[in-house]
């Protein structure tokens, strides 16, 4: 008996290369280097582009009709969403300060890497790369835009919604994520691509978008849950583009190998402090909470994380250099944010408020060690302050990690009683850090880094000039709505009093 | 009830349970599909359905659209069949596999050997020769209740009417107890196959590193005298290793061999020998010989792996620290479900 044969007919992986590598062409009348002029001066040694494997197989013109359809299917659930007044289905209305966080921080992120995938992509020489980084860049600018759209229903019934463009450029607790991008961006090609294609879209993704769509789905934001979905099937192939480019250069030279390292040990860092606003969000901001940031880190953190570190190691990679500093802080960080972003809750763009003896029963059950020895006993402090008519606020302004961009509030790795601190002295200026990680990326680059705008400093700058009323007007914060406790708030009472309607006959 | 999944471009055709996952039966039957979330969410797995019926299960609607779904297309990781199929999955062409189909033989223990103390070489002469690769393997079916057991052919090819199997006995193993114990020559037992994806890549034309360890011999040995046989001309290495003198069976076959054709290498190495026993040749593990042998650079090479997991695992390190990455590294692992269900990064897909 001889086997059944069937018609011969191209693979779906040969058809692909006909429809990309073939869109290849070699140049002639000005030589190659001249005109792909970057790749070479991160050190980053390529020998054979063709090895490059496309994670994507996606032509163009099939990618066209998925997304296209991707946004007749998202628009008709967003218009559902709006015209239902689907924003009454929250939970609270305390849920939107996550939200308008993450619009004002991570949502410009997301153009941010579409205008980086952009350039990239015309600075690899790869055709392979060049498609893949072409649609990547096209599906960040569709992300951007269908959060920014998701959102924007809130923003015709709730405060702090309507300037985070202005936010995202100029108030300071989202200038984390604002300079996590901006290095990126002023990054080479290579670079571009661990900071974003690996450390973002893998390393971080998870424990960023996880927690917060699933935060979503918990609390009734369907539009924001519509939008998760919408984007989820992208992000498979990011990560796969990341993960390639990785396998890509520490197979194709041996001199790659410690370049790559320290960029997985710088990335990997920044990352980890972008992700202080997510363990706020996660432990703190949620009414109705998924899971506390520590367990989403022993899962997406120590489990992924953990058993990618054990593939990289065979190419002699090791886990990146703040891991550890990492895992003694994750039992700190979001309490430590809130208190910063209470402390000065008259400069955020959303409210923040002091946990309710329900939240601090659940903070203190999920974080045993840690909730009722250091921060139980400030927030009680908080409360009796603000009890007695004296809310505690902090008008003091908050020294900022040069890397960062972050206030110091973080403590010592190995001593939660002590705010961790450092300092370099560069050319005769000083500079602080946050934490030992901030502090190497700035001295391995200290050039790029006495750059970097810090909200702070701007303070004392024109327009404003010390002025905390033309702060507010300048970072487009209207004071007495957009900011301060939630508890009082236009938010609360409006929220309150539209539920209200919607369910009751008053 | 099950149907018939034919999956291209390969050309295999496996079964499918009722209920079962295109990817679960891809997977159960050592074929890789690219997969990822496992649940119908990131749309990695996505299969164009050539033919057949398919329900869609669980897929998210932004997964798999409407459109999609009218042009055929499917995610494996949540659609069952509900007829035979045939699907086409991105999945490269192999063009050194022979998909070969599987039979069922019957046949006469014909030679039983005690190749060393813990391991048994067994001869059936089938009453209809059997097609392989080598490297391929067969699932020997054992009586009272037993069912069947894989084991990889050590014979070549060209001896498909009496095939030898090496059987290690197993510690509480009942499959390998049976053929160490009770099995007798003269015993009609049968076999089916030939199984696996795991032969050399002969279109490839580049040297052929073998590393073998424990009872993962059989493999590399069929594969070795196939080579020999058809007068493949480029370098082949084979690295054996074994715990001691006494474990490391057909060492002398592979001495004569060596000497016999100047392009087969054979470098035996022993990892628990005793001092002073005599042994000149290599001590240590099988990744460490090949390590010092090679020099610690495997450029240029394709590299086959057969042994136990630790053993697999320390080569593909070595080989990786040593320049040759997955695309020239094969080896005889199956994907089971639980391996699919396990925290894995995907960095890795075949080894």
């Amino acid at each position: 008996m001889d086997m059944k044969v069937s018609k011969k007919k191209l693979g779906l992986k040969e058809r692909y290369r006909l429809m990309t590598r073939d869109l290849g062409w070699d140049t002639t009348y000005q030589p190659k280097d001249k005109v792909l002029p970057y790749v070479g001066y991160e050190g980053i040694k390529i020998h054979d582009w063709d090895k490059w494997e496309d994670p994507f197989r996606l032509t163009m013109d099939s990618y066209w009709k998925y997304q296209a359809e991707k946004e007749r299917k998202f628009y008709a659930i967003i218009d559902a969403h709006a015209q239902n007044n689907g924003h009454l289905n929250l939970t609270d209305a305390r849920y939107l300060s996550a939200l308008k966080i993450f619009l004002q921080a991570i949502s410009p992120g997301e153009y941010a890497a579409h205008k980086g995938f952009a350039r990239v992509g015309r600075e690899f020489p790869g055709v392979g790369t060049q498609v893949a980084c072409q649609m990547q860049a096209i599906d960040e600018i569709r992300h951007a835009q269908t959060q920014i759209h998701a959102m924007s229903n809130y923003n015709r019934y709730y405060n702090g919604f309507h300037a985070f463009a202005d936010q995202r450029d100029r108030i300071w607790y989202t200038s984390v994520a604002r300079s996590f991008f901006d290095d990126a961006m002023s990054a080479g090609p290579f670079e571009f691509m661990i900071a974003i294609g690996f450390s973002f879209e893998y390393v971080l993704t998870n424990l960023l978008f996880v927690p917060f769509m699933s935060g979503a789905a918990y609390n009734g934001d369907m539009a924001t849950v519509t939008f998760g979905f919408s984007a989820q099937s992208d992000e498979a192939r990011h990560m796969t583009l990341g993960l390639e480019c990785i396998k890509f250069m520490l197979e194709q030279d041996p001199a790659n190998v410690p370049i790559v390292q320290g960029w997985i040990d710088k990335w990997f860092w920044r990352g980890f402090r972008v992700l202080g606003l997510v363990s706020t969000m996660m432990d703190y901001m949620l009414p109705k909470r998924v899971m506390s940031w520590r367990e989403a880190w022993n899962i997406y953190g120590v489990e992924n994380g953990g058993a990618l570190f054990k593939d990289l190691a065979r190419y002699g990679i090791t886990p990146p250099k703040g891991w550890d500093d990492a895992e003694k802080g994750i039992d700190h960080m979001s309490h430590q944010f809130m208190l910063g972003l209470y402390q000065w809750s008259f400069g955020t763009a959303f409210h923040s408020w002091i946990p309710s003896d329900e939240d601090m029963a659940w903070l203190s059950a999920k974080y045993p060690d840690t909730f009722d020895k250091h921060y139980r006993p400030r927030w009680n402090h908080i409360r009796k302050l603000a009890a007695a008519g004296t809310p505690f606020k902090n008008y003091g302004l908050a020294k900022l990690c040069q890397t960062c961009q972050l206030p110091t509030v973080f403590t010592e790795p190995d001593d939660p009683t002590l705010t961790c601190h450092r300092e370099t002295t560069y050319k005769g200026e000083k500079y602080h850090f946050c934490s030992d990680g901030c502090q190497h990326i700035f001295d391995n680059e200290p050039e790029k880094y006495i750059q970097a705008w810090l909200p702070m400093p701007q303070l004392f700058q024109d327009p404003i000039k010390g002025d905390l009323g033309e702060w507010m007007k300048w970072v487009s914060l209207i004071d007495g709505k957009d900011n301060g406790d939630y508890a009082g708030s236009e938010d609360q009472q409006h929220f309150e009093a539209w539920r209200g309607l919607a369910t009751t006959n008053q | 009830m099950s149907y018939e999944l034919t999956i291209q471009p390969l050309g295999q055709t496996i079964a499918i349970e009722d209920g079962q996952t295109i990817l679960d039966a891809a997977l159960r039957a050592g074929i890789y599909l690219p997969h990822a979330c496992c649940h119908g969410l990131c749309a990695t797995c996505k299969v164009q359905v050539a033919d057949g019926e398919v329900e869609h299960g669980e897929a998210s609607s932004f997964a798999l659209m409407d459109f999609e779904r009218d042009a055929g297309k499917c995610l494996a990781c949540c659609a069952t069949a509900h007829s035979d199929l045939v699907i086409e999955a991105e999945i490269d062409e192999d063009p050194d596999a022979e998909n070969l189909p599987v039979q069922d033989f019957s046949g006469v223990v014909s030679r039983i050997e005690t190749l060393t103390p813990t391991i048994k070489g067994v001869w059936i002469r089938l009453e209809a020769p059997i097609r392989f690769q080598a490297g391929q393997y067969v699932n020997l079916n054992l009586p009272g209740g037993i069912g069947s057991r894989a084991f990889s052919l050590a014979s070549p090819p060209s001896a498909g009417g009496e095939v030898e199997l090496n059987v290690r006995s197993v510690p509480g193993g009942q499959g390998t107890a049976y053929v160490h114990d009770t099995l007798q020559v003269g015993e009609r037992i049968g076999i089916s196959g030939p199984y696996g994806r795991f032969f050399v890549k002969k279109s490839a034309r580049t040297p052929v590193l073998l590393m073998a360890g424990g009872s993962g011999l059989s493999s590399p040995r069929s594969m070795i005298l196939d080579l020999l046989e058809e007068g493949f001309a480029l370098p082949i290495t084979l690295i054996y290793g074994q715990r001691s003198r006494d474990e490391l069976y057909y060492h002398d076959e592979f001495v004569a061999l060596a000497a016999q054709h100047p392009n087969f290498r054979y470098v035996p190495a022993l990892s628990h020998e005793p001092e002073g026993s005599g042994w000149t040749g290599f001590r240590g593990f099988v990744h460490e010989a090949a390590k010092a042998a090679f020099d610690n650079d495997f450029r240029g090479n394709k590299a086959y792996l057969c042994g136990p997991p630790l053993m697999i695992d320390a080569c593909i390190t070595t080989l990786m620290q040593g320049r040759l990455f997955e695309r020239d590294i094969y080896t005889e692992k199956f994907i089971s479900a639980a391996d699919a269900q396990q925290v894995k990064s995907p960095l890795f897909k075949a080894i």
